[in-house]
């Protein structure tokens, strides 16, 4: 548990270190995405501006398209560009470059697209509430009895919403495609989390036009959160195709009113509980969930995304009979993809709410409550799969500890009756599976790659890119720690799909307990195998040996066996697992919550480097704040937001006090940390507003529009 | 039009459209790098420079805002004996993720430290609020500046 400085620290801060519109190619091209404004419809024409010589402009269009227009996702429907029928707003119409930026962005603005336009469903609800809006395959796992409720038990039953959210990273989506007729390949410049899905994308596009296909990641990826995982194979497939029609190098950087108008967010979900709890055991008997979520025009990934949070609705909870039903539902918006958390903020979101709910019903203090139905070891989750810790309980009792839940409560309810503002105290706990849902891993089977040269200097080759969350540096730790050797002489090399070996995508939690787990492993049996204790004394007197080369494959542990069909089994070897507290100040003249203070208790297993660690929970706990706050996307009659002004993300200024502990570091196992500080503030900061005011709000954001509404109304 | 100002304690000119985004003329023109852009409207603070000493949003300012003026980048900054300390308690704290703000931020504390300097958490907080970060919150960025103003006392 070192904290070793990150490499990158430096030349990120004096503006040397390159992101990718930081390159430039001689000869080169920009270009731009022209997108439809409507959500549904039919195109009747297209007007280019008059005063433009045309034959200045590379332009292309589905018929261009050598290989399929069809991008390359787990559930193969959306097109790069519009074949036919306008599905969403901000659906690709055409790609156009030039070698003029500022020319280029006018001319696209100037173009004028006439449509048919046809009904179209834009709205979270309009698209959620409409049972006929359902496509594709539901996912359902049934943990029932044939036991019949007691008459007795209390019955709650609830809907609860949950808004995009936008993944709002620094850096907009930007590619650089530069085609080489000579060598007939395609290398491609992006700033993306997969390299391997954009290269699958680039080749389904150029079909058999180029040999080879080549990515690269640049210096610096300016953050990314999900949002870099699936929308650059679309945006790196037309640039491609620009570059192979042009012949010369194309560059296309989303401006932040494109980035944030078109790229996938975070699904609006839909989430209805119904629960039975026994008021004399004070135990959740029962539970029925509908699972909701609106994909935008066509699935993508969201089938994943669903998977996910099914298997993660259920909260923290042992409910003997339980049934969870998930389902996608139509809408004429952009494809919604990954964002950190991936189903399961939105699932935490429903469930702790909820419990909150019940609590309140059954007279307990919402924390007792939770201590008597999270579950034990030798209880179960809804898949079968057996709980073999109750680090859950640990994280619980531990926050209840540090924030002085108890005295806090009683504190505040005695303040509230004498103020007109109102002071609130929230709990919520999370979870969060490490890796690929179920047999993912085991299909991904990633491979890493490890040289050693003659002067002992490591190179570590893995396609796991370091979009900030500083992986290159904790990849690089945890191989030099195990075998003893210097920092200085074990490197992570920049991900190149010609260099280095598949090693699966930058999602899921997955990098340090997959892949940095699997270097480990590779450091320990090179060591065995060679038998040394210092490897530079050892290549040193062994040069024959080197360089030498590496590999090894991720192998899944034989007892975790789960049944993606009937959803029973072992859905994650490993889950990371969470609690926290949050005080809040309600101001009732403005309707604003002011965050106070916010603890916060992790157990993600070991920590690699204990600030990097500590600088993820930050941020993605802020993140978090944010997705139940103030983060409003979408609102009905003015359309999506258009960039940082009308989105609102924290700034300097709103965040609470920070306390954030991390326990049971003293296991050997590292888990996943990536994303579970984004699964439990939002549903906190809800159920300390009901503390404040005694009101439920079921809708997220905490906006100050809503909670005033809801004030009325209680009037 | 020619445009004549200081950049980096330079003196420059350049012949340039007058309303081009001063953010462009420092990336295109002087291949100075470090300002990014990301909003594109101001919010961020990711392009933010200094112009006579104090900062600013060069997104959206034009190139004639400059003229006759001082402009000192994150370039400039960073290789000043305050530039370099503060560099350093970034460093430690390994308050850097992504690093896409962070020239726009080193920027900004630069200006803190180097004209106020108490360590006072409020006081960073507020100087510091025209800068967005997404992947830190925040809390390493004021750990540095603390640390920097310590130092730098």
């Amino acid at each position: 548990m070192k904290c070793v400085k990150k490499f990158d620290a430096k030349p990120k801060l004096d503006g040397s270190w390159k992101f990718v519109d930081d390159y430039t190619y001689d000869n080169m091209l920009y270009g731009q995405l022209l997108y439809s404004k409507c959500h549904h419809g039919y195109i009747k024409k297209i007007t280019f501006p008059s005063n433009y010589d045309l034959s200045e402009f590379t332009m292309v269009s589905p018929q261009d398209i050598p290989g399929e227009n069809i991008v390359p996702e787990p559930v193969c429907d959306q097109p790069y560009m519009v074949d036919d029928e306008v599905m969403h707003y901000g659906q690709v119409i055409m790609g156009i470059a030039h070698s003029n930026r500022r020319l280029l962005r006018k001319f696209v603005n100037e173009t004028i697209i006439e449509y048919d336009e046809l009904p179209a469903i834009t709205g979270i609800k309009e698209c959620l509430e409409n049972e006929e809006n359902h496509f594709g395959e539901e996912t359902t796992v049934d943990h029932t009895t044939a036991e019949e409720p007691d008459s007795n038990w209390i019955y709650n039953h609830n809907v609860y919403y949950t808004p995009h959210q936008e993944q709002a990273y620094l850096e907009t989506q930007g590619v650089i495609s530069v085609y080489d007729p000579k060598e007939s390949t395609m290398f491609v410049l992006i700033t993306a989390q997969c390299p391997f899905f954009v290269k699958t994308g680039v080749e389904a596009i150029l079909g058999d036009t180029v040999k080879e296909v080549i990515i690269e990641s640049p210096q610096g990826i300016g953050g990314a959160f999900g949002g870099k995982e699936d929308f650059p194979s679309l945006l790196a497939g037309i640039s491609s195709l620009l570059s192979y029609k042009s012949g010369r190098p194309v560059k296309m950087v989303l401006e932040r009113s494109d980035d944030i108008q078109i790229t996938t967010k975070r699904h609006p979900a839909r989430i209805e509980l119904e629960t039975w709890t026994d008021p004399e055991t004070k135990k959740i008997k029962r539970c029925r969930i509908d699972y909701r979520i609106d994909t935008g025009a066509y699935q993508t990934l969201s089938p994943v995304v669903l998977s996910r949070g099914v298997l993660h609705s259920i909260g923290g909870y042992y409910v003997p009979d339980t049934f969870i039903r998930g389902r996608m539902f139509r809408s004429n918006t952009p494809s919604n993809g990954a964002f950190r958390g991936f189903g399961a903020p939105q699932a935490f979101a429903a469930m702790e709410a909820h419990i909150d709910r019940i609590a309140a019903d059954i007279n307990v203090d919402p924390y007792e409550f939770r201590k008597t139905n999270l579950f034990r070891i030798g209880d179960e989750f809804p898949t079968t799969q057996k709980i073999v810790d109750e680090n859950l309980s640990d994280c619980l009792e531990r926050v209840i500890l540090n924030s002085d839940y108890q005295k806090k409560n009683q504190e505040f309810a005695v303040w509230n009756k004498t103020h007109k503002d109102k002071k609130g105290i929230g709990i919520a706990v999370a979870y969060h599976g490490g890796g690929y849902t179920g047999n993912g891993e085991k299909i991904l089977k990633s491979k890493i790659k490890v040289t050693i040269d003659k002067d002992a200097m490591v190179k570590i080759f893995v396609a796991n890119t370091d979009m900030g969350q500083g992986a290159h540096t904790t990849l690089a730790q945890m191989f030099y720690e195990a075998i003893g050797h210097p920092r200085e002489k074990c490197w992570v090399q920049l991900p190149n799909t010609s260099k280095t070996p598949n090693s699966g995508p930058t999602v899921a939690s997955r990098t340090i307990y997959i892949i940095g787990n699997l270097l480990r492993k590779l450091a320990f049996q090179l060591k065995d195998e060679l038998g040394f204790d210092n490897l530079e004394e050892y290549v040193k007197t062994h040069q024959g040996k080197f360089p030498s080369v590496s590999y090894k494959t991720f192998t899944p542990d034989p007892s975790v066996v789960f049944d993606a069909d009937t959803n029973v089994g072992i859905a994650y070897k490993d889950y990371s697992w969470a609690a926290c507290v949050n005080e809040i100040y309600f101001n009732v003249d403005t309707c604003k919550i002011e965050l106070k203070k916010s603890w916060n208790v992790l157990d993600a297993g070991k920590l690699v480097n204990e600030k990097i660690a500590m600088g993820q929970a930050q941020g993605g706990i802020l993140q978090g704040l944010g997705y139940g706050l103030s983060e409003f996307f979408y609102k009905p009659g003015y359309g999506r937001m258009h960039g940082f002004t009308d989105y609102v993300l924290p700034t300097t200024l709103d965040l609470p006090e920070m306390n954030i502990e991390f326990i049971h570091t003293d296991s050997d196992l590292a888990k996943g940390l990536g994303e579970i500080p984004m699964n439990f503030p939002a549903p906190s900061l809800r159920n300390a507003f009901h503390n404040a005011t005694g009101i439920f709000i079921d809708e997220y954001p905490l906006i100050p529009e809503r909670l005033f509404k809801a004030m009325e109304a209680q009037k | 039009m020619k445009i004549s100002f200081t950049l980096n304690k330079e003196k420059v000119t350049i012949d340039v459209d007058p309303m081009k985004r001063l953010l462009d003329v420092l990336r295109e023109d002087f291949n100075l790098l470090g300002a990014k852009e990301s909003c594109g409207e101001g919010e961020c603070g990711a392009c933010t420079v200094l112009l006579n000493g104090k900062p600013v949003t060069s997104c959206i300012l034009n190139a004639i805002h400059a003229e006759g003026k001082e402009v000192e980048t994150v370039e400039g900054i960073s290789k000043t004996k305050l530039g370099k300390l503060i560099m350093d308690c970034f460093d430690e704290t390994n308050a850097v993720q992504c690093g896409f703000c962070f020239p726009g931020f080193f920027v900004s504390s630069y200006y803190y430290v180097k004209t106020d300097g108490e360590k006072d958490l409020m006081k960073i907080k507020r100087a510091l609020s025209g800068n967005i970060c997404r992947c830190t919150g925040y809390e390493k960025i004021f750990d540095s500046v603390m640390l920097a103003c310590e130092r730098a006392k």
